[in-house]
């Protein structure tokens, strides 16, 4: 019954799926009108199903709220009032025709009563659709959201049952399913009928303002959009450390032990990160990339995400979409500057920069980002046999690849004399460390000073698709041909594919992946090396990393546990998890001999049953 | 069990699927139906708990199987209820059915249906049980602790999502007879739709508890499950089983449960056929007496009349 580490999807009815992800759309800024547009397409196509009329009029008010507007398309430029009129007025007609699809789906239950069937669909329908103001509330409205649930339930019990086989069937109390229903109907006309509006909040949600028990002050915590993926690639990245390969003892590394920590925990973050669970290696999954990673209106890709935008951190949104794709790690200790476009020369100030402006966090501790950056100097490029040590081609390299090696050593003219060497120095680990404009920034201002990009590596490249700063090349092929019609190179085909070997070659390394996609008891183990910073943040006197740590253990020990092999030892975990609760309780208590005694009882239940957590 | 838990699914985009509200008697699902009895083919009826298409392709390796080690050709087909299953077979258009031990037990006093294989679970036991479940935060602890309480099952006919969990309450002599107990001991009961529903229910703190297969969590997101308990456990049932028609002849019983009997989760050529039959650990004998437990259970709610069948092994 194990499973990897993969979260299913909630399964949502089109509606309330379009619904929600419309709404987190309508609350980006810049707004992603086109995202919003497909989205209100579906609530309105299904709409039409439905109730033909209301359809139209909600067509006609959408195009009336976009006014001569196309739309949008350069939505960086929207002015503030415009986009704030306009993201309002668009919630609002959604949020109607989503109140009228559900009550259309409510008579239509009621209609067919008492045809079991019949009624048994149109109540599920019912249901689903209500799911799109499932996000908002149980936390604004618990009261009347119970009593929604307890009327839904009486109604399905209403039903009764045909039997099995003739036996023991329930005949259907139609005056109570309707009356259920009804009771639900009436919220949802007084609520989210015709008359709607959006209230005051900046973050637009569907606030039931009319009704008497609605908690004007309670929110309800931000949520990823429908359709997001934060699950990671299967199977995973293999990680290569430098003080692994030369055989340290990992107990005698404390610092990297915090990094390591530091990178796998939502706890260094702020909301709403924190809370969606969200750590560096979400998106560097084991200091690589992560190809999955995708959020509606924050990604324009699998792989990549506007890293300022005002859903993360508010406050440092540059009210621009501009997704990257994101960069593997790999080496990064050799590829200053930081940034797709080298705007920090500094490793420690760009990951401070990703805490607190990226991810909302608080100020971290000094020793924390030592941390961090003592682990991330640890990644190592994938091991090369093809590649001296010089960057020249070893003699295992094919042919084709040797070919390669000369174009790629060439001087164009048209490139005013470089060659692809003289940015990718093959004996500087392939970067030069500056920026170039080569046109691959779009969209920008002619004059526009953010066009320059990094040179990246082309070390381990081949397992890190797709490439330029926005993921807009899908091979290394395609941004050879890209170099090629670009500049024209005049390369033929056979060139091509020369340079493309001998690109491959570069970026080549050995096992890139690990070769299970069964990795419980590594990541257990690697728990039990963050840890064993413990002692080290005792003697530094760190109470607040220490909690990090124990609140990062329990909470991945929580995630991962449905990984088991065999759920009898899903005990096991609990009991783990709960230590580090423990542990956080009694530090938050200032107990330190508690602290001491759930650290020593989580090493020792570990110990016991290591073989066993797989 | 009103719902299937798919155990293991190599991906998994919803590795639980259940059956939700099957009302009504559903035709067997698309081309593959079943057709007029050709002598020499085995006819074996499938249950789909939600995607019949994929549970189309999913019997594919497996009827080869079959095939290959009886040598005789098999026809796959699927129903979407129990009730059909049984019917087909009444109707003597399947040999073979998967089916749960209500069903059962009613084939069997009504057709002769014979009991062939039960499935073994995670735990390693051809048996299950269903649970009383809380939340976790509900303070509540016991059975008795739900005085006054509302519940949720899954379906009045369902062993799992009601007679199991209700009899729990019958042996602490909590609730009698045979209706449905609402008013007395409980302030309130729904039938919930099914399983999922039910268990859903409580998560949300729309009833205070639900009674449902010990696997129910399982519907939940993996994030959510912990958040809902079990607070007292039922006896336990065999487990879902393979049936055949009276007079299918002795060598096909007999290779047919040998086949499956000697699945071993263990090879990966036998796990690929065990994870397209519901991803159960594999396959035991299955005897008269394994339903011993609950039919009289069944029999006090009146779905078999002479529940002593079960009780040993001679009628096999
Ligand atoms: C939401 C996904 C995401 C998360 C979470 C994330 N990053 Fe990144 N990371 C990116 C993207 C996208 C870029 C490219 C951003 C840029 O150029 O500004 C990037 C760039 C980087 C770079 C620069 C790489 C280079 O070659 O220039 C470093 C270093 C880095 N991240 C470290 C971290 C650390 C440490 C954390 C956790 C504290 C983290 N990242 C969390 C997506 C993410
Ligand atoms: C003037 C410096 C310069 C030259 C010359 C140059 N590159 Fe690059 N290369 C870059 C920069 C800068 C980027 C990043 C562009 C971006 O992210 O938009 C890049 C990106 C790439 C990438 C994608 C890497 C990734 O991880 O996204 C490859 C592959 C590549 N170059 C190969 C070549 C080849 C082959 C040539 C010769 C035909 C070449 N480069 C010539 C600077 C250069």
């Amino acid at each position: 019954m194990a499973t990897a580490h993969i979260i299913p999807p909630e399964e949502l009815h089109p509606v309330a799926e379009a619904y929600r992800r419309c709404t987190f759309a309508l609350n980006l800024n810049p707004v992603p009108w086109e995202l919003v547009r497909q989205d209100v397409e579906s609530i309105e196509h299904w709409l039409r199903t439905a109730d033909a009329d209301a359809a139209d009029r909600f067509d006609s008010d959408y195009l009336a709220v976009l006014g001569n507007d196309d739309g949008g398309e350069d939505s960086s430029v929207e002015a503030p009032s415009t986009r704030e009129r306009k993201r309002r007025a668009v919630f609002e007609l959604c949020t109607r025709a989503v109140g009228r699809a559900l009550l259309t789906a409510l008579e239509e239950a009621i209609r067919v009563a008492p045809d079991r069937e019949l009624a048994r669909n149109h109540l599920n329908l019912s249901q689903a659709v209500l799911a799109a103001f499932a996000d908002t509330l149980p936390y604004v409205d618990p009261e009347a959201y119970r009593i929604l649930g307890k009327a839904f339930l009486s109604a399905s019990d209403a039903i009764g049952s045909d039997g099995l086989m003739n036996h023991g069937g329930v005949s259907f109390d139609v005056p109570r399913f309707r009356s259920n229903l009804q009771t639900v109907a009436a919220y949802i006309r007084a609520n989210f009928g015709d008359d709607f509006a959006a209230g005051p909040d900046a973050w637009l949600s569907p606030r039931p303002l009319a009704s008497p028990t609605h908690r004007v002050r309670a929110v309800a915590p931000r949520r990823l959009p429908p359709g997001a993926n934060l699950n990671k690639q299967l199977p995973r990245p293999r990680q290569i450390l430098n003080m692994a390969a030369r055989g340290v003892d990992e107990s005698q590394t404390p610092l990297i032990a915090l990094g390591d920590m530091a990178f796998d925990s939502a706890f260094i973050f702020g909301e709403p990160a924190r809370s969606l669970a969200m750590s560096c290696n979400t998106c560097h999954n084991k200091g690589v990339t992560n190809p999955n990673f995708v959020v509606p209106g924050l990604s324009s890709r699998p792989g990549g995400m506007d890293v300022s935008n005002n859903f993360f951190t508010g406050h440092a949104n540059n009210g621009h979409f501009d997704p990257l794709d994101i960069p593997d790690l790999r080496g990064i200790r050799f590829t200053a500057p930081y940034g797709r476009n080298g705007r920090f020369s500094s490793l420690r100030e760009f990951v401070r920069n990703v805490i607190v402006n990226e991810f909302n966090g608080p100020e971290p501790d000094p020793i924390l980002l030592d941390g961090i950056i003592a682990y991330m100097n640890e990644f190592d490029f994938l091991p090369n046999p093809h590649l001296n040590a010089d960057g020249t081609l070893a003699a295992s390299a094919s042919d084709a690849a040797r070919r390669g090696e000369a174009i790629f050593r060439r001087p164009f003219p048209q490139m005013a004399d470089r060659s692809c060497a003289t940015c990718h120095v093959p004996s500087a680990n392939f970067v030069d460390h500056q920026r170039h404009d080569l046109g691959t920034v779009n969209g920008h201002e002619p004059y526009s000073m953010d066009r320059a990009m990094d040179t990246p590596t082309l070390l381990s490249s081949a397992y890190t698709a797709p490439y330029f700063h926005d993921g807009s090349q899908p091979t290394l092929r395609s941004v050879n041909e890209w170099f090629n019609t670009t500049f024209g190179l005049g390369l033929t085909e056979h060139d091509l594919s020369d340079l493309t070997a001998y690109v491959r070659t570069v970026g080549d390394g050995i096992d890139a992946y690990e070769d299970s996609v069964y990795y419980l008891d590594a990541e257990m183990e690697e728990f039990s090396f963050f840890l064993s910073a413990f002692e080290f943040l005792a003697e530094k006197n760190k109470p607040e990393l220490m909690n990090a740590t124990f609140q990062t253990i329990a909470l991945e020990i929580r995630n991962h546990k449905w990984e088991l092999q065999d759920y009898a030892h899903l005990p096991t975990m609990d009991a783990l998890a709960e230590l580090m609760d423990e542990a956080y309780e009694a530090n938050q208590l200032g107990d330190w001999d508690r602290v001491v005694g759930s650290v020593e009882a989580y090493r020792r239940l570990y110990a016991a049953n290591m073989e066993d957590l797989k | 069990m009103k719902f299937k838990i798919l155990w293991a699914r190599p991906i998994a985009v919803c590795f639980v699927v259940c059956l939700v509200g099957l009302a009504g008697h559903s035709p067997a699902w698309g081309a593959s139906a079943p057709d007029q009895a050709t002598a020499e083919q085995l006819k074996i009826a499938f249950i789909s708990y939600a995607n019949p298409q994929q549970v189309i392709e999913d019997i594919k390796p497996v009827v080869a199987y079959l095939e290959g080690r009886l040598r005789v050709p098999v026809k796959g087909f699927v129903t979407l209820d129990y009730g059909s299953s049984v019917e087909s077979m009444r109707n003597g258009h399947t040999d073979v059915a998967f089916v749960d031990p209500l069903a059962f037990m009613m084939a069997h006093e009504q057709i002769g249906a014979i009991p062939l294989l039960l499935e073994v679970y995670p735990e390693g036991k051809p048996t299950y049980h269903s649970n009383v479940w809380v939340r976790r935060d509900s303070g509540l602890t016991k059975a008795e602790d739900l005085a006054g309480k509302t519940m949720a099952f899954a379906d009045p006919v369902d062993m799992s999502g009601y007679l199991l969990p209700r009899d729990i309450f019958e042996r602490k002599s909590l609730i009698d007879g045979v209706d449905r107990p609402d008013g007395g001991f409980f302030s309130r009961v729904y039938f919930a739709g099914g399983d999922e529903q039910a268990m859903r229910a409580v998560f949300n703190g729309f009833v205070d508890a639900a009674g449902v297969s010990q696997y129910a969590y399982l519907l939940l997101r993996p994030e959510e499950r912990d958040q809902v308990i079990p607070i007292a456990q039922s006896i336990e049932s065999p487990s879902h089983l393979v049936m055949c028609r009276p007079g299918l002849s002795d060598d096909i019983q007999r290779k047919l449960t040998q086949s499956l009997a000697r699945l071993d989760i263990s090879r990966e050529e036998d796990k690929k056929i065990l994870d397209k039959l519901y991803g159960v650990r594999g396959f035991v004998e299955a005897k008269m007496s394994d339903f011993s437990s609950v039919a009289p259970i069944a029999a006090r709610y009146g779905f078999i009349k002479h529940p002593a069948t079960f009780m040993s092994d001679a009628g096999k």
